[in-house]
């Protein structure tokens, strides 16, 4: 069994039913999970941003960083695994927020919006989700029985 | 509450900056030093010499020659870069394995001073302003109080715990509240017990609350630290135990004038090099990443 750690503006995909997928301090970045309970794979992105039309030339190096380069990323990858889309079971956490920021610093609440979207015109469902607040959050599947927790605030809940 | 004595016996307790950095920066503020005189004062520290060297050479920098003595270093980095980088590798060492308190890792809160240091840095850039002097040793040093204050917050995490959450402060208040002081103001009494430079002083003292600064405080500094402090932590550069529990000012937001998309370009575009910076100079206790 390996632990993989995913970094900030990172994905890791893995088809190993013993490992375990990792990343830590999602403050308003989000973590995307998904997992084939048949294909018995997984896969998370940790991305910070929301649009990569920000920084186009990072876009190209890291990928992972952006909601709208990093997420179809990750399911294209999941499909080099031989998944299915109709297969993945999804799930999201992160976006958190500074208090009371309603503007400058809700990037977390961008980085929700834009997924929600592309999640909307592509027809993938969330099945479950822990987001926003004054949280950092630290997220683990666990690839072979899709288990995901998410631990915040010394509390550990299962997604 | 904490008497003020037992604070300052926990500033003696803790391991110095080294001269060098409080020199460096007042030599790199005088207008009438010359390179011999940084070389003065780093040649001596053979620990500094070492370091950068080190530093200069690394792919890092990515220098086409190679530096071989602390003059052709100086010459490669320039001033200014050799001061961020004596800084640099002179807290690195002083970090605790562990930050009590806080909750925090040494090679995480070295990730949160680093990020804070090139997000200042870079956000000045991006906003126009004429980079103030030491804003990368600003920023860098801006938590130093939590070195000192660390197990007292730890004696009252709960009650800590308890005011953020259920009553919705933010840490540092929540801090004040329960210890009658709280990591700025005991950060200040660090920066003077390391002699470091007032505009330093000032950051530390004023990153939660740079509308209350004193009128000849450095205020575009501290403004600019206390948004790139609000932006490393909303991006998880350096989580710690008061995660995201804090207030912007929003007249250094107006101040700074910098739209979102443009934050999140900076974001971005920084997040590389405090990797690389982090790493560079990664203390050496602690997990690595």
């Amino acid at each position: 069994m390996s632990t993989l750690t995913v970094d900030i503006s990172d994905l890791k995909v893995s088809a190993d039913p013993q490992d375990l997928i990792v990343t830590y301090a999602l403050g308003s970045c989000i973590a995307v999970m998904v997992h084939d309970p048949i294909r018995l794979a997984g896969g998370m992105i940790h991305y910070m941003l929301p649009l990569s039309e920000t920084s186009p030339e990072k876009a190209r190096e890291r990928p992972a960083m952006f909601a709208d380069t990093g997420i179809p990323l990750l399911f294209q990858t999941m499909y080099k695994l031989g998944c299915r889309k109709q297969d993945l079971v999804v799930k999201v956490a992160g976006g958190g927020a500074l208090y009371d920021d309603k503007g400058l610093f809700n990037i977390g609440k961008r980085n929700y919006t834009i997924l929600r979207k592309m999640f909307w015109k592509s027809g993938v469902i969330i099945h479950a989700e822990d987001v926003g607040g004054a949280k950092s959050r630290t997220t683990r599947l666990f690839v072979g029985s899709g288990r995901c927790t998410v631990s915040s605030q010394g509390e550990e809940i299962e997604l | 509450m904490i008497a003020q004595s037992e604070i300052l016996q926990r500033i003696r307790q803790l391991p110095t900056l080294p001269a060098t950095v409080a020199r460096l920066s007042a030599l790199l503020r005088d207008e009438r030093s010359e390179v011999a005189d940084f070389e003065a004062v780093i040649r001596p520290d053979p620990a500094l010499s070492a370091n950068l060297l080190r530093i200069v050479n690394s792919a890092y920098f990515g220098l086409r020659c190679k530096a071989e003595s602390v003059r052709q270093a100086l010459a490669l980095l320039g001033l200014r870069r050799t001061c961020e980088v004596a800084a640099a590798a002179g807290f690195a060492p002083v970090l605790p394995a562990r930050l009590p308190g806080y909750e925090v890792e040494a090679y995480t809160f070295w990730l949160h001073c680093v990020a804070v240091a090139v997000l200042s840095e870079r956000l000045s850039a991006e906003v126009g302003l004429k980079r103030p002097e030491l804003t990368f040793t600003a920023g860098l040093l801006h938590d130093v109080g939590k070195l000192a204050i660390g197990a007292f917050v730890a004696n009252s995490a709960a009650e800590i715990r308890d005011s953020m959450r259920g009553r919705g402060l933010s840490f540092v208040a929540a801090e004040r509240e329960a210890l009658g002081v709280d990591h700025t103001g005991v950060g200040e009494s660090v920066a003077r017990a390391w002699s470091l430079p007032e505009v330093v002083a000032d950051v530390i003292r004023w990153h939660h609350a740079p509308s209350e600064a004193s009128a000849g405080a450095a205020r575009d500094l501290v403004e600019l630290v206390h948004v790139a402090d609000a932006l490393a932590h909303a991006l998880g550069l350096g989580a710690d135990a008061g995660e995201l529990a804090r207030q912007v000012d929003p007249s250094a937001k107006a101040k700074l004038g910098i739209a979102s998309r443009r934050l999140e370009s900076v974001a971005g575009a920084s997040l590389e090099e405090i990797r690389e910076m982090a790493r560079l100079f990664a203390p050496p206790v602690g997990v690595s990443p």
